[in-house]
């Protein structure tokens, strides 16, 4: 019982955390994206060619390797319990 | 106001620290002098400090308790400095279970056993590094939980704290995170919206100016006119 309560706040608590991380990331991806747009036409005001390089690159990112890192969010505390429960309790 | 927001800040800081303290793994270099086990009537003051029933017993008001009986090497600065002296220590050995703090021991049973096992006299000592989280208050009849015992050569052993140096490392790459999140949403979110807002503001608040002014002016056309 204890067991099912610690995976489901668990699961809670790290879809929280997941939801931030993932958030934060794509917000820097994005400003990166438009400051290097900024850097490479320093002189337009193309807002739809912006706006299209910028979707472009984001959708890049959500297919990238990077992106799918952030799971780990759900995999390393995981992997940390049941660590610690075995170094505790086999050695 | 900057005296009040010293104050609370370190009371902050205490609470955060003594909750540390009392969480986070231990080590004392203790000789183990006899095991047993007690009866334990729990009351309101100090339930706190006690974990739950063993992992498959079912929980009541009162339960027997495993105790370990050390003689302790005492130390300065949280264990990092250690002392000639020696004093008596008595750890409970309680399963942590799947709840808190997250130890996750189920062998309690085991432990008492190796603790049997360890059993040793003065004339001829055989030391140990005890790992333990918690307090031992004699006022609220209290103790530390034992997690785990490793028998060393003798008593003036190194031990490096990794879980605790691997632990702080982590809150403080959170604490970055966190203020680097915290940094960027405001930059892209808050930032334009209030910047939207004072535009707006600035707006509205020119165009009631300019309204103010034609009604004066109306008004001011009722006005008596100079004498000539």
């Amino acid at each position: 019982m204890a067991l099912i309560r610690l995976i489901f706040f668990g699961f809670i608590g790290l879809t929280i955390v997941y939801f931030l991380v993932s958030i934060y990331s794509r917000s820097v991806r994005r400003e990166k994206l438009e400051k290097a747009w900024a850097e490479e036409h320093p002189e337009s005001d193309n807002v739809p060619a912006r706006d299209a390089y910028v979707a472009e690159g984001m959708e890049q990112y959500e297919k990238s390797l990077r992106h799918k890192l952030i799971l780990l969010v759900y995999v390393v505390p995981v992997a940390l319990v049941i660590g610690i429960h075995i170094v505790t309790t086999y050695t | 106001m900057r005296r009040i927001k010293t104050i609370f800040l370190t009371l902050v800081l205490l609470i955060v620290g003594a909750f540390l303290h009392y969480v986070l793994p231990q080590h004392d270099i203790v000789r183990i002098t006899s095991t047993e086990v007690i009866r334990t009537d729990f009351n309101g003051m100090n339930r706190l400090f006690y974990a739950q029933a063993d992992s498959g017993a079912t929980e009541l008001s009162t339960r027997d308790l495993r105790l370990i009986n050390t003689e302790m090497k005492k130390t300065w600065l949280f264990g990092f400095i250690q002392r000639d002296s020696s004093k008596v220590m008595v750890y409970r050995n309680e399963d942590t279970g799947w709840i808190w703090p997250p130890y996750f021991k189920f062998d309690s049973s085991d432990l008492q056993a190796q603790a049997a096992a360890e059993v040793s006299s003065a004339a001829n000592p055989q030391w140990a590094v005890m790992t333990h989280y918690g307090w031992r208050n004699k006022y609220l009849t209290i103790f530390p939980n034992a997690i785990g015992i490793r028998p060393v050569a003798g008593p003036d052993v190194t031990v490096i704290p990794w879980f605790n140096i691997v632990f702080f490392i982590f809150l403080i790459v959170a604490f970055v995170f966190l203020r680097a999140a915290w940094r960027q949403f405001r930059e892209r979110a808050i930032d334009p919206t209030m910047q939207d807002v004072d535009d707006r503001l600035d707006r509205v608040g020119h165009q009631l100016n300019e309204r103010r002014g034609r009604f004066r002016r109306w008004l001011d056309t009722w006005r008596a006119k100079p004498r000539k």
